[in-house]
């Protein structure tokens, strides 16, 4: 009964952190700020038409991560398919939705219209770098407790979304400046009233 | 038990795992060797295929196979009786046909997502192309076919001595007759349709979003001809559906026999622009509704009639005026009808509210040209004609609260202090407006089967295969179970979203809801009675020896001869793991009433003077959808289905090009559905008056299994229905301009503002 392990996935108990430098030959988890060696080797086959790939040293939640990329591969692709990060959703795959939403040094960005290789030297928050082990971050709190979701498949995008908003943009002064702001994201079973309710009482936690 | 959680507000059971990124959709699945595939459509609607070039393609890097069709390898099949209905009736990339454009053609599959999606731009294809039929003008029309609830295409009851429904018209003192026309609308869930293949021997598990789960396996194994035992289906999370995961389409039968050829499981995911074509959307539509009434308003005849589209591939025949006007007014001579246009455009299916959100349009649209015409007050006209049982088959309702949904719906919208003439209240450049529309839907059940299972350690696990795609099914039947058993939420571990647990009801039609609960509350009853069988015949057992009717259940707990147990320290002491309760049901409804829920919109709009632009500012939505089981839950759907019906109003539409039969937008820049701006706060209130007849008799709390959640209707869509009219007679308050033609958009506005 256990589709997880059925199909290889990372089970419960084990940390993302240890999967991610465990089971990716293509991925090292370098401690950089430490100065170890880089031990990335080349990239499988992740190239199309001898496209050479691209080494990119980021941090993505917090963690040392350096690659080797195909210099056209976009920062959602290689957070679900290379690091295992698949929070962070594709729901249109061209800047138009929002549900790929995560913060490049605090900032919100479009992961799928963003090139993995221009994070190199960035920090990239996603929506499984937020909470602080078991305790949600305020913002996904509100979201549970206002019922700010329906289906989920928006949510991580809503709320990386909503924590930028107020943190690197200032927190919204009305209702109204919360709907505006948050119109990036679209959430089609319309949690929204509910969605406003969360970031209005998340942003007074946050302040 | 004095704290059960029917009714209150509950949150859900997946909402940390959904805030945190760690709920997996069908898309996060992985496997071991995963192989990718990518579609490549179809570029006219009608023809045939004369070539596909796949040497490109196949000389990409990383491409492991390119299906073209036709293509035998992939070994699918067509297929025939009871489920024809739920599937399209072609096979994908079998033969050379193209039915419509947009359709699958041709299949990469590669060793990542981005070699696949590369190699797939690459192929090319040449056709002997016909001229497409794409308008609802196209003769001819076909009859729609009986309805779900077996009512025929035409209906026409006429009062004694009247000789016809033009008749009955011409006889009234008031006539309106208006035309509505509407382009199709997409589900546009927030997901992409994802599917993982992954084969072991002849067995395969698909993970793919579904709303019927167990037809939707059993759909595959048919089409990719294999036994429907060799299939087992995963829709734990499901990112949105709305009707467009009701039915099988083409890519999971695609990812699951490229999966065999090959040997690897497969992953496809549709491109966002591929969910235009691929996966449904609500059928363009033409209605005219005719009302004829009393100078007070008193309706003596309703004649709806519609023209949609059938597409060749796979349709929803809509039948708007039967699931709205052949129940909701009281009237002696009533007239429906539906016919379809035989179209190649690709395949429709229901969508929210699917016949209930346009057929309630035309006539709540209509309700308020009488009521502007005979100068009575809207709730007022629709209380005058107040049905007390079916107008169409004479039967009562189970329970119909309607008329107290528009009295609390126009107390707490403050609906007294409107003017009924348009144009009355005008603040800066903005013209405010109101109105009001009924919202009705019907209750039907379905098959269904629930599982409990009472563990040692005194928590239950209840099972049933539904799927939840955001409606909290799954939270539903936590609690549910919680009080049916009489214990905490804490201890009840709902099971749902796969083929192996027993048969779930369909997540469609707003009808999970009142499908599970009975079936909850009789597999408790099952449960406890095993319970107390064990307890009397075990060795092991305090109570062995004793009748089974000394003892008494009662929060978990086991009582009798001085005696106290829980049912997991039973279960302990006798040494077995669990007790096991399965009940069924084929859904049968009671053939001596009808079954509907109810609801009333108040919406309140401002439309710019100078540019037409249109803003909902308010909206007060009471329903009557029986026992509410979590009032958290309940009200977030309703106010999602009252957006819808803002979308429905003022945004969406996907015309189609008629030369080519080309849907004009296919990204969420062109079509478009409301966000975070286009929505107020909205006031959602639920009755919560139990219906005692749907789910079987209500309880009178003397039973040791708890019957509290019974009474309850679905409610995922009622809220959906009669929103978009609301709207659009708000717009007429507001402007004295009637729109009949949505999305209400600017340009229809601002040449006459």
């Amino acid at each position: 009964m256990n589709e997880q392990n059925e199909v290889g996935g990372a089970g419960p108990g084990v940390s993302r952190r240890g999967f991610v430098g465990g089971s990716l030959a293509a991925v090292t988890v370098v401690p950089l700020l430490t100065g170890q060696a880089e031990t990335a080797e080349a990239a499988p086959a992740a190239t199309v038409d001898g496209v050479t790939p691209v080494t990119v040293r980021t941090a993505v939640n917090g963690d040392p991560v350096t690659l080797r990329v195909d210099p056209r591969a976009t920062l959602l692709d290689t957070l679900r398919e290379r690091l295992d990060l698949k929070g962070t959703k594709k729901g249109c795959d061209r800047g138009q939705c929002g549900a790929c939403t995560v913060h490049i040094d605090g900032r919100r960005v479009l992961s799928c219209l963003t090139l993995a290789v221009t994070t190199s030297g960035h920090q990239v928050t996603t929506i499984e770098g937020l909470a602080d082990g078991d305790r949600l971050h305020p913002m996904q709190q509100a979201f549970v407790d206002h019922d700010g979701l329906q289906c989920g498949f928006c949510t991580p995008g809503q709320i990386m979304s909503a924590v930028a908003m107020v943190d690197d943009e200032g927190p919204a002064r009305s209702d109204d400046e919360i709907r505006e702001r948050m119109s990036g994201n679209i959430c089609r079973c319309s949690a929204y009233p509910r969605i406003v309710d969360a970031i209005r009482d998340a942003q007074r936690v946050m302040r | 038990m004095s704290r059960s959680p029917v009714g209150r507000e509950t949150e859900r059971v997946d909402g940390r795992l959904k805030a945190t990124g760690a709920a997996e959709y069908s898309g996060d699945y992985r496997a071991p060797d995963l192989a990718h595939a990518h579609l490549v459509t179809s570029t006219i609607a009608r023809g045939t295929l004369t070539g596909i070039d796949t040497a490109a393609a196949l000389a990409s890097p990383g491409v492991l196979r390119v299906y073209a069709a036709p293509d035998p390898r992939l070994g699918l099949y067509p297929i025939t009786g009871p489920l024809a209905g739920f599937v399209e009736n072609y096979v994908p990339l079998r033969d050379a046909e193209v039915h419509f454009h947009g359709q699958a053609i041709a299949m990469v599959v590669a060793e990542t997502p981005e070699q696949a999606r590369d190699a797939a731009a690459r192929v090319t294809a040449t056709y002997d192309t016909r001229p497409p039929r794409t308008s609802l003008a196209d003769e001819p029309h076909v009859p729609a076919g009986p309805t779900i609830s077996g009512s025929p295409s035409s209906l026409n009851i006429l009062a004694p001595g009247v000789a016809s429904i033009d008749a009955a018209l011409a006889a009234s003192d008031v006539v309106v007759e208006a035309e509505f026309h509407q382009q199709m609308q997409h589900h546009a869930a927030m997901e992409p349709h994802a599917v993982l293949a992954v084969w072991k021997g002849d067995q395969v598990t698909l993970y793919a979003g579904a709303q019927v789960p167990s037809a939707y396996a059993l759909g595959t194994a048919q089409r990719i001809g294999v036994p429907p035992q060799n299939v087992r289906l995963i829709t734990k999370y499901v990112g949105g559906a709305f009707g467009a995961r009701v039915i099988l389409w083409s890519d999971t039968p695609l990812a699951a026999a490229a999966a065999r050829e090959i040997g690897r499981p497969v992953r496809l995911v549709l491109t966002r622009e591929q969910m235009f074509t691929l996966t449904g959307h609500r059928p363009q539509l033409t209605q005219t509704v005719r009302l004829g009434a009393s100078r007070d308003g008193v309706l003596n005849a309703i004649s709806h009639r519609s023209v949609s589209e059938r597409p060749t591939t796979v349709t929803f025949p809509m039948t708007p005026a039967h699931a709205t006007t052949d129940a909701l007014y009281r009237t002696s001579n009533l007239h429906v009808d539906a016919q379809l246009a035989t179209l190649d455009i690709p395949g429709s299916r229901a969508m929210r509210g699917p016949n209930e959100a346009p057929g309630s349009f035309a006539l709540e649209t209509a309700m308020d040209e009488l009521a502007v015409a005979t100068g009575v007050d809207p709730v007022e006209l629709r209380l005058r004609n107040y049905a007390t049982k079916s107008p169409s088959t004479g039967l009562p309702w189970s329970s119909k609260h309607l008329e107290e949904c528009y009295r609390l719906g126009a107390r707490r919208f403050g609906w007294s202090a409107r003017s009924a003439k348009p144009r009355s209240r005008v603040e800066g450049q903005w013209l405010y407006g109101t109105g009001m529309a009924t919202a009705i839907y019907p209750a039907h059940r379905r098959a269904a089967s629930v599982r409990i299972r009472l563990l040692d350690d005194d928590t239950a696990v209840v099972s049933t295969g539904i799927s939840d795609f955001g409606t909290g099914a799954a939270t539903m039947v936590g609690i549910s179970g919680a009080d049916a058993l009489e214990i905490p939420l804490t201890r009840v571990t709902p099971e749902i979203g796969d083929t192996l647990l027993p048969q779930g009801a369909p997540a469609a039609g707003s009808s999970a809801t009142h499908a599970t609960v009975p079936l909850i509350v009789n597999a408790a009853r099952d449960a406890i009675k095993e319970l107390k069988r064990l307890a009397v015949t075990d060795d092991r057992s305090p109570w062995h020896g004793a009748n089974a009717d000394d003892l008494r259940y009662e929060r978990g707990v086991l009582h009798g001869q001085g005696r106290s147990m829980t049912f997991g320290s039973l279960l302990a002491a006798v040494d077995s793991p669990d007790i096991t309760a399965l009940a069924e049901s084929a859904g049968e409804p009671d053939p001596r009433y009808v079954h509907h829920s109810f609801g009333a919109h108040f919406c309140e709009v401002r439309v710019n003077r100078f540019t037409g632009e249109t803003r909902v500012t308010r909206f007060t939505t009471v329903a009557d959808v029986g026992r509410v089981i979590n009032s958290r839950a309940a009200r977030s759907q309703l106010v999602g289905g009252v957006i819808f019906g803002i979308g429905h109003a003022l945004l969406e539409e996907n015309p189609l090009e008629l030369d080519t039969g080309r849907l004009a937008s296919s990204t969420l820049a062109d079509y478009l559905v409301p966000v975070n701006a286009d929505v107020p706060d909205i006031d959602v209130h639920l009755l919560g008056r139990p219906d005692p007849i749907l789910t079987g008799p209500l309880g009178d709390g003397s039973e040791e299994a708890g019957t509290r959640s019974l009474g309850a209707r679905g409610l995922g869509e009622i809220g959906t229905v009669g929103s978009a009219a609301a709207i659009g007679n708000a717009v007429y308050n507001a402007t004295g301009i009637r729109v009949r033609d949505v999305p209400i958009t600017l340009d229809k506005l601002i040449e006459h503002l």
